[in-house]
């Protein structure tokens, strides 16, 4: 079965590769799209002599967006999250997805209970879970550590500058979670008008805040230490951690998951192959080569039992991954429904809040 | 002249043997019965299956409603257009008003069955909950639910529970008494489903519904409580009602104020109850006919809630946010809660289906919540044990209104395995619940099962004989006379039958009173051309077929006579021996304390 699919997948890839335009594939740039390259991109090109041609953006889909609306797209795989997947799906941006795009397991279990709950969508298909987390300076915080998302906002325990997301989400769900608000009801009350006046306070008590937008900022002001608490991304963390010898630590507390998906957008120039890329991407062994290099669950069960060490740092890579029980104790799974229809209001929201504090900062010198 | 007629319901030696016999009957070793109390667990259990998944499918109805009808928070933000939301608010609360109150129609009393005829079913030990109302009941409360009514979730549970019990015991042709603990088991299982909380679940149906400790009764209550749990783990996977993190632990003299809550949340509750049950005398003086009147509590409540959204529904999230200092401000808190009141009392008064517990829940802890910020605000003081506020205030004013200290108690513990927070509810349910006893009654059921002329204050032996009527212990073994029999000929009938009274009845069957041979003796000895009516006796009281066992036993005291006449608008329909009554309390008290005490 496996190997007849893989013959399948070779056939198409020659008949695919005599084109020689190349692949071109979005993605999140930095280390993750490093480790992509050594795990996907490259091993793609080698078996279907497809180039991978590699794009940046920080996930805003207003380039999507135009150039539907001129009937094109720019490019062919798009490395989205899924609350921005089911958006797009909506809005009529990206490509349904066949239902059996993914492949069998290695032991031959079907897809549908190999990979989580929720992975498989309509016109997205999840192959990692990343956690946003609050990374911090150990240095800063002599004979005590942050050991609940709690202290994020704790500054008389824990004084120094934070640096957080410029988004509504994770901010407003960890400024309630500070409240000791249990996981289950957490979006419940964020719908609230009330819910949100107490995030919002919240957020509002901290002294000093750093926004970021780009993945790789909150690492870079640790580094610098122009702050001692930081939300970012788990797997920017690692590597900064593994790779660059920073010496911060990560607050598992709180952490947001968030499925990491494969789209494709509406008029894609090469439907075919990216269709045969996500099928590729998605495979048990890709995704654990994968999460050996940056520390992002993967969405297959096989393959996070297979995840083991570091390649070159030897690190035990199932110790990183946001899913591993000792991390994932008090993980909440990001509400992409919610956000999928709430986004734009509580971005406005968030904005005019800032516009506010803002305003208010200026004031008072 | 009549003569007595054959003995229907003879009061005579053998009464007491019978009641010798029951009394003197080994209390069950043996095989046998072992064997029936087994069968006797394992059906609690089986009922408690029963009603955990009914209990859960409610539940998660209710939710589904909510969602689909913006009623949660939830699906109220997920739609942009203000305007629809606008709508939905004053419609969907108004329509599902008005579908409540036609189904209500097709019920005999016009009204929804509640715990409280849970209460009067097994006190008085009819059993036999109707499946026809316990059905529309559960499917108007499920409505008024999801419409976003002001009511509570958890007295449907309790009834719909109850229902399944009693309609399985039924099904199984088992007795009166088998038939009450089914109903305690249903009762359990919703309640242990519901809350997640089996202990709470089983002190429930002991505390508020059986009122009496039997072995006999606990076994299958908490068999039906365990599988309620195990159902409730596996397939509603609801997060507790609240969670507290573990928080400083209160002061000494904090112990005062959570009395002092207590002593005020007392108060509340009578309030609370005193509200909807005003409401609902209001609600019969309406020129407006019943169906209509849950439309219009729905349209009042969708337009309050366009100003105050806090009010509609169950209301979990303002109970969760009163547990949080700072959610609501001072004056914001006061609103909530006079206007929760105010929605609940409407809602329950004009007709919508549900239970007064969980308003009671929020309305006690916006309470709490007010004394702890008040606190604040005059000690200028810390937050850190304002949850402990919230909850004395949420315990102090549910534990009066469903007259359950206990269980309001192992909610809390069960819920938040938090022991300090469950000894500070203790200091709250200590003073508030027999201070609402004594003002109030025990409970808003039983206030309105004493309205309604069921009065259990004094117990359930009484509630019993308050049941029993005067017709059922009629006999019509007596002698009757015409009114103008000559005193000789009356006497010689009543020396025929054996009886030193006899009941004056006309030929239309009018009853003109009684009359004892002593007297006519008397008057026959004095001379004189008398008739029997000469000799009535003015003093002696009637029953009519109405009037209940425990009035009978009252009266029976002024009089030293054989029996009384029963009279239904003049018409004689036959006596009631005094030795029939004291019979049937014999047998009554038998039945109870085989109930109550037996374990087997």
């Amino acid at each position: 079965m496996a190997r007849r699919g893989l013959l399948l997948a070779l056939l198409l890839a020659t008949s695919l590769a005599a084109q020689a335009e190349p692949l071109r594939v979005l993605s999140w740039g930095g280390a993750y799209e490093r480790a992509q390259r050594e795990a996907l991109f490259s091993p793609f090109t080698v078996q279907t002599g497809i180039p991978v041609e590699v794009h940046r953006y920080d996930g805003d889909l207003g380039e999507l967006r135009r150039s539907a609306a001129r009937g094109e797209a720019p490019w062919d795989v798009i490395d989205m999250t899924r609350s921005q997947a089911m958006a797009a799906c909506e809005a009529g941006l990206l490509a349904p997805l066949p239902a059996d795009l993914a492949a069998p397991a290695p032991d031959g279990t079907p897809p549908r209970e190999d990979f989580l709950p929720g992975a498989i969508g309509r016109c997205a298909l999840t192959h990692t879970l990343f956690a946003t987390v609050v990374a911090y300076r150990p240095e800063a915080f002599p004979g005590r550590r942050p050991t609940r998302i709690g202290d994020l906002f704790d500054q008389a325990r824990f004084p120094g500058p934070r640096a957080l997301q410029r988004t509504p989400a994770v901010n407003l769900e960890w400024a309630l979670l500070a409240h000791d608000v249990p996981h289950q009801e957490l979006y419940r009350l964020l719908s609230t008008p009330r819910g949100l006046d107490l995030a919002l306070a919240r957020l509002d008590s901290l002294a000093a805040i750093h926004w970021w937008q780009e993945g790789e900022t909150p690492v870079r002001l640790l580094a610098a230490g122009e702050v001692v608490m930081a939300s970012g991304y788990n797997g920017r963390f690692f590597d900064a951690m593994v790779n660059r010898g920073l010496d911060i630590e990560i607050l598992w507390d709180g952490q947001v998951q968030e499925h990491e998906t494969w789209a494709i957008p509406r008029h894609a120039r090469r439907p075919e192959a990216a269709r045969a890329f996500i099928r590729f991407a998605t495979t048990t062994e890709r995704l654990v080569v994968l999460a050996e290099r940056i520390p992002y669950g993967p969405a297959r069960r096989s393959a996070a039992a297979r995840v083991g060490r570091h390649p070159e740092r030897g690190v035990d890579m199932r110790l990183h991954i946001p899913t591993h029980p000792l991390n994932a104790e008090g993980a909440i799974e990001k509400d992409e429904r919610w956000y999928a229809r709430t986004l734009p209001r509580m971005q406005a929201l968030f904005d005019a809040w800032r516009q506010r504090r803002q305003e208010r900062d200026a004031a008072t010198p | 002249m009549r003569a007595a007629c054959g003995r229907v319901d003879g009061a005579g030696p053998a009464t007491y043997t019978l009641g010798m016999e029951t009394t003197t009957a080994p209390t069950g070793r043996g095989p046998v019965p072992v064997l029936r109390f087994l069968g006797l667990v394992l059906l609690g259990a089986a009922i408690g299956g029963v009603a955990a998944l009914a209990a859960a499918g409610f539940v998660r109805a209710v939710l589904a409603l909510n969602a689909l009808l913006l009623i949660s928070p939830r699906s109220r933000i997920m739609v942009a257009d203000p305007v629809l939301l606008t709508l939905a608010t004053v419609a969907v609360p108004t329509l599902g008003g008005l579908v409540v109150g036609l189904l209500h129609r097709r019920l005999p009393e016009g009204r929804p069955h509640t715990p409280a005829d849970v209460i009067a079913a097994v006190q008085t030990r009819r059993g036999r909950l109707p499946a026809r109302e316990g059905g529309v009941s559960a499917l108007t409360a499920l409505l008024s639910l999801g419409a976003g009514a002001s009511v509570g979730q958890y007295g449907p549970l309790v009834h719909l529970g109850a229902t399944l019990g009693s309609l399985g015991a039924r099904l199984l042709r088992l007795g009166r008494s088998e038939d009450n603990i089914t109903i305690a088991c249903g009762v359990a299982a919703a309640i242990s489903t519901a809350f997640n909380a089996p202990l709470a679940g089983i002190v429930f149906a002991h505390e508020v519904v059986l009122r009496h400790y039997a072995l006999r009764a606990f076994a299958p209550t908490a068999a039906a409580a365990l599988v309620g749990h195990v159902i409730a783990t596996q397939v509603l996977a609801q997060g507790a009602l609240f969670h507290v993190a573990d928080t400083a632990v209160p002061r000494a003299w904090e112990f005062a104020l959570f009395l002092g809550i207590g002593g005020l949340g007392a108060l509340l509750a009578g309030a609370y109850m005193h509200a909807i049950l005003a409401m609902g005398r209001l609600a019969g003086r309406l020129p407006l006919r019943p169906e209509w009147r849950p439309a219009l509590a729905g349209a009042l409540l969708g337009l309050t809630a366009l100003w105050v959204p806090d009010i509609l529904g169950i209301g979990q999230e303002a109970l969760r946010f009163a547990t949080i200092a700072g959610a609501f401000g001072g004056g914001e808190l006061l609103l909530v809660l006079v206007l929760k009141v105010a929605a609940t009392a409407l809602c329950l008064g004009l007709g919508f289906s549900g239970g007064v517990f969980s308003p009671a829940l929020v309305i006690g802890t916006l309470f709490g919540a007010l004394c702890a910020t008040l606190l604040a605000s005059l000690t200028g003081g810390a937050t850190e044990t304002f949850v402990f506020y919230a909850v004395c205030g949420m315990v102090a004013v549910t534990a009066p209104v469903i007259g359950a200290p206990l269980t309001s108690l192992l909610i809390v513990f069960e819920l938040t395995g938090n022991y300090a927070l469950t000894t500070a509810a203790l200091a709250s349910v200590t003073l508030a619940s027999p201070l609402a006893a004594q003002l109030f009654g025990r409970s808003l059921f039983d206030i309105q099962l004493h309205r309604r002329g069921l009065d259990l204050s004094a117990g359930r032996g009484r509630a019993l004989l308050m049941e029993r009527r005067a017709a059922d212990l009629l006999s019509d073994d007596c002698v009757t006379l015409a009114p103008e029999s000559p005193l000789q000929a009356a006497i010689a009938a009543l020396a025929r039958g054996h009886h030193g009274e006899a009941h004056l009845v006309d030929a239309a069957g009018r009853y003109h009173g009684c009359v004892t041979l002593a007297e006519l003796e008397a008057l026959h000895q004095a001379g004189g051309s008398h008739t029997a009516a000469d000799g009535v006796d003015a003093g002696r009281p009637t029953l009519s077929p109405a009037t209940t066992m425990w009035e009978a036993m009252t009266r029976l005291q002024e009089v030293s006579g054989e029996a009384l006449a029963v009279v239904d608008d003049d018409r004689f329909l036959g006596v009631v021996y005094e030795a029939r009554i004291a019979r049937a309390y014999l047998e009554q008290s038998d039945t109870l304390r085989r109930e109550e005490q037996g374990h087997g």
